[in-house]
């Protein structure tokens, strides 16, 4: 999924305005899949809020505690959860294709052994040709596996919809829109004249008082 | 998951090309930090880290695009997406595996076949993305990317003609793709297809 454009950074412009503009255009990015997320069966959607997520938690992990009010770290958290969440969702979505394949591969292969099993005239294939193939061990651990995997997307699936009813509940996005506007208090330069001052500087060097 | 180090020094109010610098430079280091030992496919943590920290510095390349000279930046950050997408290519497998191993743990017995049939092409791709790793690895030391990410990161700092002013619309191209870069920053990694779930 292509990054929508961030207009109007300057370089020469303060981290945390460039930055409150990055935040914005990624908030509106993420929100842009919903309702489309929502629906259990929009995987591609799900993928793209999960990159959506993922850029949103970068610049807040470069920028939020230096640049902005006391939400966007919290909104940093929320972003990793959401993030975690969808990403494990991804890897049910990635690995359910997988394993149905691999089941798929060997029944084509015991479907061919019981085939050769009976004989090339034969009217009709006998039942029992098709038990104890070469792979008949293996069906119930890839099945077991599909099975879980299909259960776990199912599960994971419900949590990402409380999370985002629970981000909703909360005005992340206000909040967080609002975090980005926020400026933290200015920290005064290190004097190290002064006594305290100095005796930081000093531990911050390494240095003996 | 290795944390990201702290970047000093940035402030609201630091100009956005020196926060660039600054943290470029640290996630550069923190890439190369985590480069040793990761073709060994015994401690899958390694490879994890690097790729962790291949997306962090991808990321803030991205986020700060605007502050880098165009023809410094975008050579580097294709090879930095190279080496992440060859990182990938071992962790893919990797979690897999030991996200089978785990469940080898808990279920009867006989899923245990099944789950061998699972996992033995997963090794062979695990081999393959380990060689692909490998290969890239090489790559980056053979076009001295470490080298070449402290210049770029330097470089945002360094006086430009053209810095901080928006394209020309009839430009000759370079102040064009500058546009195109102040554009498009703040985009961090996307993925076509990752089974690693694990956030950078």
């Amino acid at each position: 999924m292509k990054a929508r454009k961030v207009k109007g950074l300057d370089p020469a412009g303060a981290l945390a305005d460039n930055a409150e503009r990055i935040v914005h255009v990624r908030l509106g990015e993420l929100w842009s899949f919903v309702p489309a997320a929502l629906d259990p069966d929009e995987v591609t959607a799900l993928h793209d809020m999960r990159i959506a997520a993922k850029r949103l938690r970068y610049i807040l992990e470069v920028t939020a505690e230096a640049c902005f009010g006391p939400y966007a770290g919290t909104a940093l958290k929320r972003t990793k959860e959401l993030q975690d969440l969808l990403g494990e969702i991804h890897d049910c979505d990635v690995q359910l294709p997988r394993v149905l394949g691999r089941l798929e591969e060997l029944r084509s292969d015991a479907a061919r052994q019981a085939r050769a099993r009976a004989k090339p005239k034969a009217d009709d294939l006998d039942p029992r040709l098709a038990i104890r193939t070469a792979h008949s061990a293996e069906w119930r651990g890839l099945e077991t596996l599909a099975v879980y995997l299909e259960a776990r997307r199912a599960l994971l699936f419900e949590r990402f919809l409380e999370l985002w009813t629970q981000l909703e509940r909360d005005g992340f996005r206000a909040r967080l829109d609002y975090a980005a506007r926020e400026r933290p208090p200015a920290t005064p330069p290190v004097d190290p004249n002064s006594d305290a001052d100095g005796a930081r500087a000093r531990l911050a060097s390494g240095a003996s008082a | 998951m290795a944390k990201a180090r702290e970047i000093d020094g940035l402030r609201a109010d630091l100009p956005f090309a020196d926060a660039a610098a600054a943290t470029v430079a640290v996630r550069a280091e923190e890439l190369f930090e985590h480069a040793a030992g990761v073709l060994d496919i015994t401690d899958i943590e390694r490879v994890h880290d690097m790729r962790v920290a291949t997306r962090r510095l991808r990321a803030v390349l991205e986020i700060y695009a605007p502050c880098f000279p165009r023809e410094l930046f975008k050579p580097v950050l294709a090879e930095v997406k190279a080496l992440a997408d060859a990182l990938g290519a071992r962790r893919d497998p990797d979690v897999l595996l030991d996200r089978l191993a785990g469940l080898e743990d808990v279920l009867p017995k006989a899923a245990r076949p099944g789950l061998e049939a699972f996992a033995a092409p997963a090794r062979e791709e695990q081999a393959r993305g380990n060689d692909v790793l490998e290969a890239a690895l090489a790559e980056a030391e053979r076009a001295n990317l470490r080298a070449r990410l402290a210049a770029l990161a330097a470089s945002a700092t360094e006086p430009r003609v053209d810095a901080g002013v928006e394209a020309a619309p009839d430009g000759d191209g370079t102040e064009r793709a500058r546009a195109d870069a102040i554009a498009t920053a703040g985009a961090a990694p996307a993925e076509a297809s990752s089974a690693d779930g694990a956030p950078a």
